[in-house]
């Protein structure tokens, strides 16, 4: 029992970490906690799903027209709201990104209807042996995606251009600019691959959690979580954070009951707050006088 | 001599590197004490370490003759210890009246009845405002009193931030760096405050600066420090003179 | 310069009082006035609700600089203080809003200890998660009765039973000594260190400014304004349960109150809680069932407002005001 609800929980807590990482891009180049990287996602699962039922879509072309769509969105939001008020303080934009949840949530439901609506399995629900674990097949694919989308990340940061300028950017801003670094581009693209991995997060975990405006709501909270477990800056230490949340979660669902998963990232938070106020990779600032 | 604020072989040190090294000077009251050095010889932590900023790892602090090494930074200035900072570290968005009531915190009395402006925190307020501006009446500052800070030339905020530290009826003020990127006109007039605020009012002052010349004028005794250890005290003119004060800058100079 | 300027301080100054004095006003006259209904009264007691929550909230996160996403929490905190307090001793609603005060303050103490050390998008959540703590705790342990939730008596107010008016001049009173506590507050010695606290902690330490003490005392002091507000949601519906109070949009929406108004303005909360209690049923009048149409209005405005006002509609008409002023040449500035 114990490794099934680990692997699962590892599994779930993959996808948790698309939305981490995400959160973490935006934050250290925007200064943005972005409350509307789950809509993307749940824009981006409709997207997967009408381009699947009305345009008799294969699974990858609907993907890869999800993400190209998520993209565009994530590029829309930053041209026309987050562009705006850059230079507001922290509160404004993060207020301005709750005004995009409600408005992704109220065109979804207007839309596509508040119900929930199952997502076609694109994989042998039979699960297979792992390990000593069952796992169900979606399980292994949603861990390889997360995996391979981690490694062009980590080849875009280390040996892209734009990747690295993209690090310049969130070490120094004011640097970055006097060295030539286009910085409003950089935040574009900050926000375009906010939007990629929305795409990615809301259509792998579809099958799973199925559509509906509110499916990515608790997502987004661990993302956030996750996020935080990496300083809001360190995304291994997202990635770590998620899959932390992901197992622990899974866990404290198993063995105390399901109604449990939700508070347990909250325990894990509240906690690491409380003893590591900067998260658990988080860089402790020197107290600079 | 009547010892004002001492430290006796302070050390710092960040990670593998000693910031101070046994450093010891003694400030004496009712004077005006510069502290130089080349850069990165520690001045600023030792700075922080006598403003309580900073924890040292090994020494202590006295003032007058009390140990402070374990006090609480917001505590100091209960002592009679006030200090502003390098960077301007005002409240942009507020009154220059309102930053120097903030330096009379301390003086606003028991925190609850002043939240409810009971009678007593009423008249003490009204103390307080009147305070602040004899105070900023004294810098020049009178006409800015309900201008927000951030609206003020640079050298006005310098000045806001001398008065805030007066505001707190201190012995002693430190102040770090009171004339940095200052121009001539501003410089002369800072002097002028900080000659006067220790004449006038005998406040003890111990300053950290880069402008040589303002240090060499105002101060009545200098310590050195280089790569965060001792290298020299004395007056201006025996400062002026020492071989090792002069290696130590002009060694500067070769890099 | 500086005269001119302290004169219109002093002006807007007292506008403000002015406004506030014809705002309380037409709030008493409100209920008496023709064609009001019975709902509206109602209506109106909940958008008092909101502003007073929102209060609370602009004292930590307008004043004092720490974002919270959590006040909800505290809303559920006084809710429950005086529900219980009402069934197990029988206490009166005014009785009812001290218990709820002191209860709520003393667990924003609480949580300003264990949080000393947070700000930023690490205080929002942190607080996010107290608001979920909160949800779990009203949902398992048993005295708070979970979903079932906790049903209350007819309110009374030292001795008298009151109705949905009676309630009304209840709720509006308390929102008056809410408001006058607030607006002490903030012009006080202690209003000053919250601000420097929020400004540069490093120079509100030198100037004497205790962090431990005045952040965990703007905690409090926050916690009980919106602790009050929960005891008025408690017997306004005269039943408490997890269904309500462990919903998180709550503390989402007394934030967006106190951004929408201006967070560091006393007619802040005002205007913001008027625009989140007030915009649904205001939506409703012009459109039927507008279902998921509102969440687009509503995000809609809350970006509109921010990007023409970032500092708040408050601080946005004053300003543009001024310029009206400038531009018709009324004096010169």
């Amino acid at each position: 029992m114990f490794g099934q609800l680990f692997i699962s929980g590892l599994a779930t807590g993959s996808l948790y970490a698309l939305t981490a990482v995400a959160v973490v891009v935006v934050f250290r180049n925007t200064r943005t906690i972005n409350l509307a990287q789950g809509d993307f996602s749940m824009i981006g699962a409709f997207v997967a799903l009408v381009l699947i039922k009305s345009f008799a879509f294969n699974y990858y072309f609907a993907l890869a027209g999800s993400v190209v769509f998520c993209i565009g969105l994530g590029i829309l939001a930053e041209r026309v709201v987050m562009r705006q008020i850059a230079d507001s303080d922290w509160l404004t934009l993060f207020t301005a990104t709750l005004g995009m949840y409600y408005i992704l949530h109220g065109v979804a439901g207007h839309f596509w209807g508040r119900d929930t609506k199952a997502f076609p399995l694109t994989f042998d629900p039979t699960p297979i042996n792992v390990f000593g674990g069952i796992i169900s097949q979606g399980h292994v694919v949603n861990m390889a995606w997360a995996a391979a989308i981690g490694l062009v990340l980590f080849i875009f940061f280390k040996y892209t251009k734009q990747g690295i300028a993209m690090r310049a950017v969130t070490d120094d801003p004011e640097t970055a600019a006097l060295m030539g670094i286009p910085v409003r581009f950089i935040v574009l693209l900050t926000w375009g691959m906010a939007g990629f991995l929305a795409a990615f997060a809301g259509v792998l975990i579809a099958p799973i959690i199925y559509v509906s405006p509110e499916m990515m709501d608790e997502v987004l909270i661990k993302g956030y979580v996750a996020a935080v477990f990496g300083g809001l800056y360190s995304i291994p230490g997202a990635i770590i954070g998620a899959l932390l949340i992901g197992i622990c979660e899974n866990l404290a669902g198993g063995y105390l009951g399901s109604h449990f998963k939700t508070v347990t990232a909250f325990a894990m938070i509240v906690l690491l707050l409380a003893f590591r106020p900067h998260g658990l990779f988080g860089i402790q600032k020197r107290r600079e006088v | 001599m009547t010892s004002h604020l001492r430290c006796d072989e302070v050390t710092v040190r960040f990670g593998g590197v000693v910031a101070c090294n046994k450093i010891s000077l003694d400030v004496e009251e009712g004077k005006i004490i510069g502290l130089i050095g080349p850069n990165g010889a520690g001045k600023t932590t030792l700075f922080n370490v006598l403003s309580r900023f900073q924890d040292c790892d090994d020494g202590h602090v006295y003032y007058r003759d009390q140990q402070i090494d374990a006090k609480n930074t917001h505590d100091m200035i209960n002592l009679g210890m006030a200090r502003t900072f390098q960077n301007i570290n005002l409240f942009g968005e507020q009154t220059t009246l309102e930053n120097i009531l903030i330096g009379a915190h301390h003086l606003i009395g028991n925190p609850y009845s002043n939240m409810l402006w009971l009678p007593s925190a009423r008249r003490n307020e009204r103390e307080l405002t009147d305070r602040a501006v004899e105070i900023a009446e004294m810098l020049n500052l009178g006409d800015e009193l309900d201008n927000p800070v951030k609206n003020l030339p640079y050298g006005h905020q310098k000045r806001v931030e001398m008065a805030r530290a007066l505001a707190a009826k201190p012995e002693m003020i430190l102040l770090d760096e009171p004339v940095a990127g200052c121009n001539d006109e501003e410089t002369a007039e800072l002097k002028e405050i900080v000659k006067r605020i220790n004449s006038e009012l005998g406040i003890t002052i111990f300053l950290v600066e880069h402008d040589m010349a303002m240090v060499m004028t105002v101060c009545d005794y200098i310590c050195v420090i280089n790569f965060g250890a001792n290298l020299a005290q004395g007056t201006p003119s025996e400062i002026q003179s020492n071989r090792d004060v002069i290696k130590a800058y002009l060694g500067e100079d070769d890099e | 310069m500086a005269d001119i300027n302290a004169a219109f301080k002093a002006k807007m100054v007292q506008r403000k009082w002015a406004a506030m004095g014809v705002l309380f006003l037409a709030a008493v006259i409100f209920p008496m006035a023709p064609g009001v209904e019975s709902w509206m009264a109602s209506e109106a007691t909940l958008i008092i609700m909101y502003i007073m929550a929102a209060q609370g909230v602009s004292i930590l996160t307008g004043y004092t600089g720490l974002v919270t996403v959590g006040h909800g929490g505290f809303l559920a905190v006084g809710a429950y203080a005086s529900a219980l307090s009402t069934k197990y001793l029988g206490t009166d609603l005014i009785t009812g809003m001290f218990v709820g005060a002191a209860m709520s303050a003393f667990v924003g103490w609480a949580l300003g200890l264990v949080f000393l050390r947070l700000s930023g998008a690490f205080m929002a959540i942190g607080t996010l998660g107290f608001a979920f703590f909160v949800g779990t705790v009203v949902n398992n342990v048993p005295i708070f009765e979970g979903r079932e939730g906790i049903s209350l008596p007819k309110n009374h107010v030292i001795g008298f039973e009151i109705g949905d008016i009676g309630f009304y001049y209840t709720a509006l009173a308390a929102l008056g000594v809410t408001t006058l506590f607030v607006s002490l507050l903030v012009r006080s010695g202690v209003g000053r260190a919250f601000m420097a606290l929020r400004d540069s902690e490093k120079a509100a330490e030198a100037s004497g400014v205790n962090r431990v003490f005045y952040r965990t005392l703007a905690f409090s002091l926050s916690a009980a304004v919106t602790g009050v507000a929960g005891v008025l949601f408690a017997h306004y519906v005269n039943y408490v349960s997890s269904e309500v109070f462990a919903d998180i949009w709550y503390s989402v929406d007394f934030l967006v109150a106190t951004v929408v108004g201006g967070s560091a303005v006393l007619l802040g909360p005002f205007v913001g809680g008027l625009f989140v209690a007030f915009l649904p049923t205001f939506i409703e009048l012009f459109v039927d069932q507008p279902g998921d149409l509102a969440f687009i209005i509503k995000g809609g405005a809350l970006i509109f407002v921010l990007i023409v006002a970032p500092a708040g509609v408050v601080v946005g008409l004053v300003q543009l005001f001024r310029w009206l002023r400038g531009k018709l040449g009324g004096d010169t500035q």
